[in-house]
């Protein structure tokens, strides 16, 4: 493989193989242009090289004049060493391999082998080293060290001390990646742990990760700790459908029931890591509240019931249609459930009552920005962020809503130095490493962004309509200071970082703010008199789907609004149906309605209004005044003790499905695990519904419906599943 | 670690402070010293051990928990990167609380030739602890150390800032009981000693 041009390159030699690389590339890598491997433990590619294990010894020599080649006395860390011109390096000599076998025999002295009990037996790079650069035999007689065998480091991270080999890892991890720096090495020599202050709890948000590249079985998981030996488990790539970040993952799973989750290579999203959120939040598969069976409410018990039945039961309750009928959404839906239950609900049941939102501002959501401003709600990808010269995050604390964006903002920070700007009401973790701190009193956002904005419009660098002019006289930078608490001279400097190669970041969590709507308005309008980019990212794992394609009571797929009645009845048109003309109502309304009797019948989608809603007495008053309740879910929630029928569905990883992601990443999840019980997906669910109401050609797989996506929403058309990449494809 | 759970149970740990509930302890003496340091270096990291020192002084000669957690926070730094760089040199005390004194006796080579067992022995005797170990009264506590690089003076003993050496039993009755009627730490005083090598001439104030 040739060095990209623009590079400057050296020309070295591998084991007399001469070969041209990146100037300053590290020998391990370097030796992967031939194929070659040289054996690692604690070199890391995404981390900076440590030296520590001296598992990568090479023979390192420079070319002389005359042509030979003048070795240097000792072996050198092939994972500190950086290619350099005329440099000769050997990774199969007899030396190299006498340095391999005496590396691990040293680090099998204090290693207990307990292989055969070890969660790692099998894919173990210490078990992979051993076997093929290390000893047979061994001349260790004495008595090994003992120590915890069982240290619970975390809620999820248990640690067995005796198998450690101290690589460092996961301490870097938690440095150089995590940032929260929680995990440190204690004492030194054949003593040295890694362990937690003071053994406190290891609290970070990414602990997971450091089972995974621990090289040997020193860090496990809590929950997978000897489930089940690696060999014995089959393993699919899927997406995670925690949060909206949607990472890719390897699906691991033991007789069709799933075991554990492990973070896969994805340089667009997650590069190879996950959340612990995401990556121990998949426990639903294997609740023992699984709905497996559709159930009907006979007198006051619900029965087992058949599919007919609950059909039936549906399509005569939802007959009335329109104004009577509605449903809500949640967020684990794949993009071809959300289409098909808009095209059920808008053709069969002529009713826009459909919606996917649960924060407090409804109105305030993107589409609001997208038609009054022009300006697109969602701009910058996961992966531009490294490149972003700076970054405002307001009103959001990224770890915990927007995760693995977290971890690349954060590496935009210490690997090229991005300035970012934290704006928000409490301590964040991204406060670590911003540049600056905005810390607002509560419910002063509003304040704060068009403090921001009017900084900018008086230092010159942005022009505002003379409308927004007067109107931002009230949040000149001192009001602004003095309304939010944050000192003028920060704001000011704030608005100074930001500019053409900036991103400003917020989450829907803004949503459920006081002036939500003024809010945004004021940071999509900083941001496009900076030329820089806004994004309001969604929160829940496909919630960007379901606006993108009408899960909303006055926006169609594709976006386009109700209103506008010539291109809402060409949606119409492409889709095969009828659109209502009268706007649905929205979440908060739309549960009003329910309580007080005007809609007769609700169908919740894959989601629990009690867990959703912040106002709990509404949906109590909802769920029980409504006449006829459907719940369609994975596992039992609160709300299916008041549901009418229940109709189990199937999980992400059970079914064929895409998944489009907070920066508009649609990705595919294959089916892995096998249907549990008579669920089904959510789209077939609604495909029966709508045959059994009008006759028609079923769609017969989500492929299919894709297919019809990509013709009634064109941004869709990447989406085909013949085109999607395997990294999925932002629309 | 030495309330060990082996298999099952919860994995509940408590949780590391928040930096608001830190009592912090450092006297104005030891913020002003602190504030010079970083003027030192590009880096606060870089004050981490003397930082340390300070902390060890302040402290009463011990680094307990608070003492890294007060660190941290003052350099900014993660609680524990601090213990790790505590814990990693043997001259911070991070084991136990010591006692006023610190006996250390050299037991390396060529002390050993010149009678160093039976010094220690001796003074394990005469104090009633074993190595690593604080009489109970609080005054001594008794180390073995490698080489002190005052093999001419060898058998040597150290206690706080002083090498003694060659010591007999005669020499070291005399010692104990002299030590024994200073009130004040020579541990601590060792602490301050080493802070006050890190400062400048002009930042020094006592
Ligand atoms: S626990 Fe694992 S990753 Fe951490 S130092 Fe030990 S071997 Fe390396
Ligand atoms: S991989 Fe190079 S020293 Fe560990
Ligand atoms: S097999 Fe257990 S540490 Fe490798």
């Amino acid at each position: 493989m040739a060095a990209a041009p623009t590079t400057d390159t050296v020309t070295i030699s591998i084991n007399d193989v001469e070969i041209e690389v990146p100037k300053g590339e590290l020998i391990v890598d370097a030796v992967k242009r031939l194929g070659l491997e040289i054996p690692i433990f604690c070199y890391h590619s995404r981390m900076k090289p440590v030296g520590m294990c001296r598992m990568c010894l090479v023979e390192v020599g420079f070319k002389q004049p005359d042509g030979s080649v003048r070795k240097m006395p000792k072996p050198q860390a092939g994972c500190t060493l950086p290619a350099s011109e005329g440099m000769a390096v050997y990774t199969d000599t007899e030396l190299v391999h006498k340095d391999r076998r005496g590396v691990l025999e040293f680090l099998l002295i204090n290693h207990p082998l307990d292989c055969p009990i070890c969660d790692r037996g099998g894919e173990c790079p210490l078990q992979n080293n051993t076997l093929f650069y290390g000893p047979s035999t061994s001349r260790f007689i004495e008595l090994k060290r003992h120590l915890p065998k069982a240290f619970p480091l975390s809620r999820y991270v248990t640690l067995d001390l005796e198998r450690c080999i101290q690589c460092g890892r996961c301490v870097r991890f938690t440095e150089e990646i995590s940032g929260d720096a929680q995990l440190a090495f204690r004492f030194r020599g054949a003593n040295m742990q890694p362990t937690s202050f003071q053994l406190t709890e290891f609290e970070s948000k990414f602990s997971g990760n450091v089972i995974e590249i621990c090289p040997v079985g020193a860090l496990t998981s809590t929950k997978y700790r000897f489930r089940a030996r690696p060999w014995d488990l089959e393993t699919k790539p899927a997406i995670c459908t925690v949060c909206s970040n949607g990472c890719s993952v390897w699906f691991d799973y033991r007789v069709g029931k799933f075991v554990r989750l492990n973070g896969r290579v994805n340089e667009a999203v997650n590069e190879e890591w996950t959340c612990d959120r995401g990556k121990f939040g998949h426990d639903f598969y294997n609740s023992p509240k699984r709905l497996l069976a559709p159930a009907l409410r006979k007198e006051d018990a619900l029965r087992t019931a058949n599919w007919a039945e609950a059909y039936a039961a549906i399509l005569e309750a939802f007959e009335p249609g329109g104004n009577a009928v509605a449903a809500l959404t949640g967020p684990m839906v794949s993009n071809e459930s959300y289409y098909l239950l808009q095209k059920l609900f808008r053709g069969v049941f002529r009713s826009n009552n459909l919606d996917h939102r649960w924060t407090r501002h409804l109105s305030a959501a993107s589409d609001r920005l997208e038609s009054k401003m022009g300006m697109p709600t969602v701009a910058t990808s996961i992966e531009a962020f490294e490149h972003k010269s700076a970054v405002l995050a307001i009103g959001t604390s990224l770890a915990d809503e927007e995760p693995i964006l977290f971890l690349r903002l954060r590496k935009a920070w210490f690997k090229n130095g991005t300035k970012v700007v934290v704006a928000c009401d409490r301590d964040t973790d991204a406060d670590s490493f911003a540049h600056l701190v905005l810390r607002y009193r509560p419910g002063t956002e509003m304040a704060l962004a068009g403090g921001l904005l009017a900084a900018a419009v008086e230092s010159g660098r942005a022009t505002v309509p003379d409308p927004v002019r007067e109107d931002l006289k009230r949040y000149s930078p001192s009001a602004a200071a003095s309304a939010t608490g944050v000192p003028e001279d920060r704001i000011r400097e704030a608005a100074d970082i930001l500019g053409p190669n900036a991103a400003i970041v917020t989450t829907h969590r803004l949503l459920d703010v006081a002036d939500a709507q003024g809010t945004l308005e004021y940071l999509a309008g900083l941001a496009m008199c900076l030329r820089a980019e806004f994004n309001l990212y969604a929160l829940g794992a496909n919630d960007q789907g379901a606006l993108e394609l009408g899960i909303h009571p006055e926006l169609l797929p594709s976006g386009v609004a109700l209103a506008d009645a010539e291109a809402a009845a060409e949606v119409g048109r492409t889709m095969g149906i009828e659109i209502p003309r009268e706007p649905g109502l929205g979440t908060h309304e739309l549960l009003r309605a329910c309580a007080d009797g005007r809609i007769k019948a609700l169908w919740l989608v894959g989601c629990d209004p009690f867990a959703l809603h912040a106002d709990r007495d509404l949906v109590q008053r909802a769920l029980e005044g409504v006449e006829f309740l459907v719940v369609q879910d994975i596992v039992e929630t609160e709300a299916t003790s008041y549901a009418s029928v229940i109709l189990p569905m199937l999980g992400p990883a059970e079914q064929d499905g895409t998944y489009t992601n907070m920066e508009r990443r649609v990705q595919r999840l294959r089916q892995v695990i096998p249907d549990a019980g008579d669920a089904k997906p959510a789209w077939r669910i609604f495909a029966e519904a709508m045959l059994r109401a009008q006759p028609q050609t079923p769609f017969f797989s989500a492929e299919e419906i894709m297919e019809e996506i990509a013709r009634v929403a064109p941004a869709f058309e990447v989406a085909r599943y013949d085109r999607l990449g395997h990294e999925g494809t932002r629309l | 670690m030495s309330e060990l759970i082996q298999i099952g149970g919860m994995n509940e740990r408590p949780k590391p402070p928040r930096p608001e509930d830190l009592s912090l302890r450092f006297s104005d003496r030891a913020i002003r010293e602190l504030e010079a340091l970083e003027t030192h270096y590009p880096e606060r990291k870089a004050c981490i051990l003397p930082a340390l020192w300070i902390a060890q002084r302040e402290y009463g000669g011990y680094l307990s928990g608070e003492a890294l957690a007060e660190v941290a926070f003052r350099l900014d730094r993660s609680y524990a990167e601090i213990e790790g760089v505590a814990t990693f040199y043997s001259m911070y005390n991070t084991a136990h609380p010591v006692g006023r004194h610190m006996i250390e006796v050299c037991t390396c080579l060529t002390c050993q030739i010149c009678g160093a067992y039976p010094i220690a022995e001796y003074l394990k005797e005469k104090l009633g602890v074993g190595f690593g170990e604080t009489t109970s009264d609080g005054v001594f506590t008794l180390h073995e150390v490698e080489c002190l690089d005052a093999c001419d003076r060898a058998p040597l003993i150290q206690v706080g800032d002083e090498y003694y050496g060659p010591v007999d039993k005669a020499y070291l009755d005399n010692l104990l009981d002299r030590l024994r009627s200073e009130a004040a730490s020579s541990v601590v005083k060792l602490a301050d000693e080493i802070v006050q090598v890190h400062l400048r001439e002009t930042e020094r104030d006592r």
